[in-house]
């Protein structure tokens, strides 16, 4: 799904990135904050990745006719006038704004973050790396510049087209996916070697064409033993780094480790000596998992040493217990309350799991059967207007809905099915209505459980005209 | 409110790191609210598309926190297993009955420390799996508010999406989860006695056993209770009320709540 930012957002960030110089040598001064943004910065040692970030940034505020220009990285940003002359005069006074908004902008990223990040139009750098950074920190909600944006009205002048707006939505959803690639792959170029960042331009022109074929792979991506993001459909692409320790490289997709991955991982470890000698490079190559990267194993294998760490002094103690030992009997009494009070804990765990698998499954259900009755309506809305002339062809439609249930809510049924009918040409409508009804006669199915039954659909046929509003679900005008 | 007080209250008793992990449900309100209310604009099919975007936009933000956070848990939580039964075996091999050193004492100790462990351990994972749930059920109800009060279609296709998300597939989770009961006979010693008799006599003892994860549980067995005890817009999407015996009892656990202070 698109996921497109709009002015309102911004705006949110207006009063923070306003004041931004977006234009010229910032790392150096960012480099030296001690919050999480300057330490990324200062990884690029030389300013240009950075200065290519913010101008980013800037550039995609600034200049939203921009945003078709480039075809392989989408822009989906939209901005209000006022909004847009602001920055183009801030960007003009970078140095002097620069150390009070470098604060500014690790509360900004949250909010602000983002959007920013699929700016792309002016320079070759993708805006991969430190986008994920600032995905980082967005991992969560930062409240403040929430209540900044509220402040705002919603409703703001478009200065893009509709159609540019469609365009960039739909590559907001391919940008998804490439910014996974290229994170990955600009990790790789991080740390492996040093930051070369003079040749980091260069790079990334170079590879961006690459990169596009692979974006095709990248939904079918899911292999059994190991799922990297994203899921199963293409434009599902949540490729959002780990908000993991600042020490780490910014941007990886994330690993999903399962057991068995993990078991080939321990295995490939004691092979190499145990978890203190084994090194990551060495434990990659042994695991020959595909899509595992060399930050995976490092940051899996930082977790496996801690969690061993613990059991081991723990075996340490108990020798020097075995001869400390007397007591016992008292220590029996509280052992066993101990027992007891873990005893129930774990009835309350387990009664609490039991509950959560039967809601999910429940849930499961519920959905499929809405997703279910959902495309039935639009099928049956496609296939013809004509319903109260033939409801011959509509018994032919299996349902879900027992004929008692449907007399229960008939009426309820005929407003809405009447709507359907009524409302079939007109899109947002008719499929608004039909999940109105869809959602009802779900309701009714729930209820009776009942069998499938063709019968049911009879009573949406002789839909009167009657009142739209007397459903609560029914669509607000507004 | 009600289900974002639940959630409040459900977030305040969970773990400290857990805190800002969890669905930012007010917030979104917040925004479905001011989007239905904010007035029609001659374009007003632009603005509304605007406006729809940005808030596909947020909630996939949170979607993504979900799964970052999940997934991270999720490690955590495969390389604790992994640790905790090698632990065991260690534990039996060596002072078990069969054992190289075997010795009853030292082997009910030590598995007493795994006990606690391992308790633990499940708590933490079942945690997980509520989180899980009560984030999609929060997206779940604030989708439709949004389609209520905007008249959009989001819902359907985009909860559809939800459920194809790491965050939700809590499959493998479940299984470790079950995993760890297997275990607990091998680490609690045989008990007949009911559930009833059993918390009348580990009522005082309830401190002792990791107050901060006991808790949370009780609190989040009872939040789902309640969410689904009935709500004012049944619909074919809400959830039957939940059935689970001895509620009662667990309702007595509900521990006068004093927020720890991490």
């Amino acid at each position: 799904m698109a996921a497109r930012t709009t002015s309102s957002i911004e705006r949110s960030s207006t009063k923070q990135l306003n004041n931004i110089g977006l234009s010229g040598p910032l790392p150096s001064s960012l480099s030296v904050r001690p919050t999480p943004i300057g330490e990324t910065f200062a990884k690029f040692s030389d300013s240009q990745p950075a200065v290519m970030a913010k101008e980013l940034m800037a550039g995609s505020i600034t200049q939203p006719s921009h945003l078709n220009s480039s075809g392989a990285i989408g822009h989906i940003f939209s901005s209000s006038p006022g909004y847009s002359t602001d920055l183009h005069h801030s960007s003009l006074l970078p140095h002097e704004k620069h150390s009070t908004n470098a604060h500014s902008i690790s509360q900004s990223s949250n909010m602000a973050s983002l959007p920013f990040s699929y700016s792309s139009n002016s320079g070759p750098l993708p805006s991969s790396t430190p986008n994920n950074y600032f995905k980082e920190n967005s991992a969560s909600w930062n409240i403040e510049p929430l209540s900044n944006f509220l402040d705002f009205p919603v409703n703001t002048t478009i200065e893009n087209s509709p159609a540019e707006n469609s365009a960039c939505t739909v590559m907001a959803s391919e940008e998804y996916c490439k910014r996974n690639e290229w994170q990955e792959w600009a990790d790789q170029l991080i740390s492996e070697d040093d930051p070369l960042t003079s040749n980091w331009n260069d790079l990334l022109t170079d590879n961006i064409q690459d990169l596009e074929p692979k974006v095709s792979h990248v939904p079918g991506n899911q292999s059994q033993g190991q799922q990297l993001l994203p899921a199963s459909s293409g434009d599902n692409c949540f490729g959002a780094p780990p908000a993991s320790s600042a020490s780490s490289a910014p941007a990886k997709p994330r690993m999903r480790w399962t057991p068995e991955l993990h078991e080939a991982f321990v295995e490939a470890v004691n092979k190499l000596g145990g978890s203190e000698r084994a090194t990551p490079k060495g434990v990659l190559k042994l695991m020959k998992v595909e899509g595992l990267t060399i930050y995976h194993v490092k940051s899996h294998l930082q977790k496996y040493r801690t969690a061993r760490y613990r059991p081991e002094p723990s075996e340490g103690s108990s020798e020097k217990r075995l001869t400390i030992e007397d007591m016992p009997p008292l220590d029996l009494k509280t052992g066993i309350e101990i027992t007891e009070a873990l005893r129930l804990q774990m009835e309350v765990q387990k009664r609490l799991h039991e509950q959560l698998e039967i809601q999910r499954n429940l849930q499961l259900r519920i959905e499929e059967q809405g997703r279910y009755l959902q495309m039935m309506f639009e099928k049956q809305c496609k296939s013809g207007t004509d319903k109260k002339a033939s409801p011959a062809s509509a018994t032919e439609k299996p349902s879900g809905v027992s004929s008692d249930a449907i007399k229960d809510c008939a009426a309820k049924g005929e407003v809405e099915a009447s709507q359907v009918e009524g409302d079939c040409k007109s899109g947002r409508d008719q499929a608004n209505n039909s999940t109105a009804v869809e959602e009802r006669s779900l309701e009714v199915g729930m209820k009776n459980d009942g069998p499938e039954n063709q019968a049911s659909e009879n009573p949406r046929q002789q839909a009167g005209e009657e009142s739209a509003p007397a459903s609560k679900r029914q669509r607000t005008d507004e | 409110m009600k289900f974002g007080k639940r959630l409040k209250k459900q977030i305040m008793e969970s773990l400290p790191e857990w805190r800002d992990k969890f669905l930012s449900y007010k917030e979104l309100k917040k925004l479905v609210r001011l989007i239905s209310e904010a007035p029609p604009l001659p374009d007003g099919e632009r603005e509304y598309g605007k406006a729809e975007a940005e808030f596909v936009y947020l909630l996939n933000n949170e979607i993504d926190k979900f799964n970052n956070f999940f997934m991270e848990q999720e490690e955590d939580f495969v390389i604790r297993h992994e640790a905790l039964e090698e632990k065991m075996k260690e534990v039996r091999e060596r002072w078990g009955p069969n054992g190289s050193e075997a010795s009853e004492a030292n082997y009910r100790e030590e598995i007493a420390k795994i006990r606690k462990d391992m308790v633990d351990f499940h708590g933490e994972m079942v945690l997980l799996v509520n989180y899980s749930s009560i984030n999609y059920t929060g997206l779940a109800k604030i989708l439709k508010k949004y389609d209520k009060r905007t008249g959009g279609l989001l819902r359907l296709p985009f909860i559809q999406k939800v459920l194809e998300q790491p965050f939700y597939a809590t499959d493998q989770i479940s299984k470790l989860v079950k995993k760890c009961e297997g275990m607990m006979d091998v680490v609690f010693p045989a008990a007949e006695e009911e559930l009833a008799e059993r918390a009348r006599e580990a009522r005082d003892a309830i401190t002792v056993a990791g107050e901060g994860i006991f808790r949370n549980t009780v609190a989040a067995l009872l939040t789902i209770q309640e969410i689904r005890a009935g709500s004012s817009t049944q619909s074919a999407f809400s959830l039957p009320p939940l059935n689970m015996p001895d509620s009662h009892l667990i309702q007595a656990f509900q521990l006068n709540s004093t927020i720890p202070t991490n």
